[in-house]
């Protein structure tokens, strides 16, 4: 067992990180040992990344132990950058989370400081000043370049700066240098944010925390009121919803909406939001309540306005995306169904059901489209085994047991043969002979015999697949 | 004197309640005193209050009905055993096509909701496009939804209802749950009322309860018509159009032992089927009371009891 992280006390004590523990524990009795759990650990950070998003949504993970936050036009809503800075690690602090962090005009610049040195806010000029003195370490290099350089004697940042570029590159390759320049500023480096940035969002901070889920449902309505004007003004409408919560202690909730059609009406939004609220309501603990809400729209696309007529004809669309953003709203979105036809001669394919992701596709008219004629009304997920006798072997069966129950065949009409789709199932897979038949008290079933006599199987079986109307 | 009118006019108030909440119009006396507005209006009450109502064709089944299917309310649809839910979905569904096509002669494109619950679905077979389409439905303007329980399925039945987008919406639950009871089903027959959208209740496998639908169907298979060849004559050995037994089991009307319909695909319509096939089935296989398919046991404390005489079912929940 090895130590892989030291909280503040255990540093000062001596230890390190990658001793033993039982070392550890010789040089500190009173030690308190926690086995790693890297994947909790992953979700801390997760979750602290989401709680970082009351600052700016452009927030990026940094390896299993810091994180990027992009606060370009950010930092003069909480009073300037040291400000920032300052309400930052108090609320992290008040978590019960010990943190440093540093601001300054280039990420790189921003890494070294933050582990290397003591800064918190970098001037934009500041930055070869700040630099000279850090370890080479600080330039995120991998280890055996840091430890080449530190062989030659180039311990510090300042070493690289002061010598000549074209002689480093040969020796410890480019990359060495893209990261000097990125450090100093002279190469953007982009973050990547871990979540799509929203296009149109809109929040509101609260004095005192929110618990009831009324007073959330009023208050998303008003927000979608403020997202509604900006939508209007580009002419979109979402259809892909998401309101955060940000609790009081630190836990942040996404709840995510989806709408059938383009939406900028802020009674509806806030209609998605009640089913939906409504569905995870196990989930969303309110605690000591919530001090930020925001909704945002994830997705959006274009919506014409259109202008209400006194033609008296309704325009049907719109309840029926009512009806099915409050179904997906509350069961997910993929269970209302519609049924769908596919392009395939074995019957469980040819038709089956597709999630409702468009309402213009419902209302849409038909395709006119050449059908089998006889196909069962129902159909059995999967084929059930059934005892069947047929009078001759390539013969419609005579009688057959169904779920324990002797049927005894009136009529037959058969056999479709249906062969397997040798593209999708391979060479070997039996053919179907299917039967339409008739009991003595006029139940319709489908069955079907698998496997051609002789050619494929000495004992076909049969199975039930279907009933008829 | 006074007194006199008072009551009278309590009398005519209260029936014309009643007849309200049984939906039926008021019988000539209470119509005409109720007409008589004391302010001189006339109120055009009398035709609004009139039953929307949809024809089937079938003159036997349209006295049973009152008239037609209803266009708005509930109906409900029976089957006794699963293995017969091929025949009571095929009646369903015949029904949602009807109802889908006296939208579309209004001009409207509207879809049938289809709302199962999941346990309903796997017993008896999912719903097959295909077969639908052949059925004379638009497979496209077909929606289901599969729910896990009986309070989801009312649910999204009671929001389906308030939108009045769908030409039928059927609710497609298995046995008696407990949960639909009396006040549930009540609930649902005021929604679709008001919704003005019928409301087909599929009961696989279960027994008759007291429930507010207007009508209650029992829906048993029957042995199909043959197919007819081009000549008239008709294909010997062959399965024909579906036909379906109908026996109505609740309904204002008199109705008679059982219907037998066969369903069209191609021409949209219920036919009547043959009297004389009809007949015979009655002699060979059916009992003469489908309501008593066994001889009644004397002297037993629970024999059958004769017909008429049942006011009220025990709860099968």
């Amino acid at each position: 067992m090895r130590l892989v992280a030291l909280d503040t006390l255990a540093e000062r004590i001596g230890l390190k990180r990658g001793q033993g523990a039982a070392e550890a524990r010789a040089m500190c009795p009173s030690l308190d040992v926690i086995a790693a759990d890297p994947a909790a650990d992953q979700a801390f950070l997760e979750a602290l990344a989401d709680w970082c998003d009351r600052y700016t949504p452009l927030v990026a993970l940094d390896g299993k132990d810091g994180l990027f936050l992009d606060i370009t036009g950010c930092a003069h809503l909480h009073g300037g950058e040291k400000a920032f800075v300052s309400d930052v690690l108090s609320r992290l602090f008040s978590l019960g989370v010990e943190a440093r962090a540093t601001v300054s005009s280039a990420a790189g610049l921003s890494w070294a400081a933050v582990r290397h040195g003591n800064v918190a806010v970098i001037a934009p000029g500041d930055a070869d000043r700040v630099l000279a003195p850090l370890p080479v370490a600080a330039l995120r290099l991998p280890a055996e370049t840091a430890a080449a350089l530190e062989r030659v004697g180039l311990k510090q940042v300042g070493d690289l700066l002061e010598a000549p570029r074209a002689p480093l590159a040969r020796r410890f390759g480019s990359f060495l240098l893209l990261r000097l320049d990125q450090a100093r500023g002279e190469v953007d480096e982009p973050l990547s944010p871990r979540l799509p940035v929203p296009s149109f969002s809109s929040e509101r901070r609260l004095a005192e925390p929110l618990q009831d889920e009324e007073y959330i449902l009023e208050l998303t309505r008003h927000l979608a009121k403020e997202v509604r004007a900006l939508l209007e003004r580009h002419g979109e409408g979402g259809r892909l919803f998401e309101l955060l919560l940000f609790r009081v202690d630190g836990r942040v909730f996404r709840v995510r909406a989806h709408a059938a059609v383009a939406l900028n009406d802020a009674d509806r939004i806030a209609a998605l939001f009640r089913e939906r609220l409504q569905a995870v309501h196990d989930d969303l603990d309110a605690g000591y309540g919530f001090e930020i809400l925001r909704l945002s729209v994830i997705r959006s696309e274009r919506l014409d306005p259109t202008q209400e007529d006194f033609s008296g004809v309704p325009d049907e669309s719109q309840p029926l995306a009512a009806f099915v953003d409050k179904v997906s709203a509350r069961f997910g979105p993929d269970c209302l169904m519609q049924a769908a036809l596919f392009e395939s001669h074995l019957p469980e394919r040819a038709g089956g059901f597709a999630p409702v992701r468009d309402v213009a596709a419902v209302l849409a008219p038909a395709v006119d489209r050449a059908l089998p004629e006889n196909r069962p009304l129902r159909i059995f997920a999967h084929p059930e085994r059934v005892e069947a006798t047929a009078e001759v072997p390539e013969g419609a069966p005579r009688s057959f047991n169904w779920r324990k129950t002797q049927y005894r065949v009136a009529r037959a009409e058969g056999p479709e043969r249906i062969a397997a789709e040798w593209w999708i199932d391979g060479e070997n897979h039996p053919t179907r002979d299917y039967f339409r038949v008739e009991d003595q008290e006029g139940r319709r079933f489908w069955l079907f015999r698998e496997g051609l006599y002789g050619r494929e199987t000495a004992s076909p079986r049969w199975f039930m697949h279907g009933v008829f109307a | 004197m006074a007194a006199d009118a008072v009551q009278r006019q309590t009398v005519l108030s209260l029936r014309e309640t009643i007849a309200r909440i049984e939906d039926q119009r008021l019988p000539g006396s209470v119509r005409a005193a109720s007409a008589a507005d004391p302010a001189g209006f006339r109120r055009g009450r009398d035709e609004t209050s009139r039953r929307r109502v949809l024809p089937v064709g079938i003159p036997e089944l349209d006295v049973v009905l009152n008239g037609g299917l209803p266009l708005e309310g509930m109906t409900e649809i029976r089957n006794a055993e699963t293995r017969d839910a091929g025949a009571a979905a095929g009646f369903v569904a015949a029904l949602a096509v009807l109802y889908q096509r006296e939208k579309k002669e209004k001009g409207s494109l509207a879809p049938v909701l289809w709302i199962s619950q999941s346990l309903a679905a796997q017993e008896a077979g999912q719903p097959y496009a295909p077969g639908l389409k052949a059925h004379g439905l638009d497979a496209e303007r077909f929606l289901f939804v599969s729910v896990r329980t009986v309070k989801d399925v009312l649910w999204i039945a009671e929001t389906a209802l308030s939108v009045p987008v769908f030409a039928a919406v059927v609710l497609e639950i298995r046995g008696n749950p407990a949960c639909l009871t009396l006040s549930e089903s009540r609930r649902l027959h005021v929604r679709a009322r008001a919704g003005g959208v019928p409301l087909l209740v599929f009961r696989q496998a279960g027994e008759e309860e007291a429930s507010s639908a207007f009508f209650r169907f029992q829906v048993r298979p029957a042995p199909a018509g043959e197919r007819p060849l081009p000549g008239g004559s008709m294909l010997c050995g062959s399965i024909g159009h579906p036909a379906f037994h109908l026996l109505v089991e609740k309904s204002r009307a008199h109705a008679p032992l059982g219907i037998f319909l066969e369903w069209n695909a191609h021409d949209c319509r219920f036919y009547s089927l043959d009297e004389r096939r009809s007949a015979a089935l009655q002699a060979n296989d059916e009992p003469a009371d489908p309501r008593d398919p066994l001889s009644a046991s004397a002297g037993r404390s629970h024999r059958a009891q004769p017909m008429g005489r049942l006011l009220a079912f025990a709860r099968a929940s």
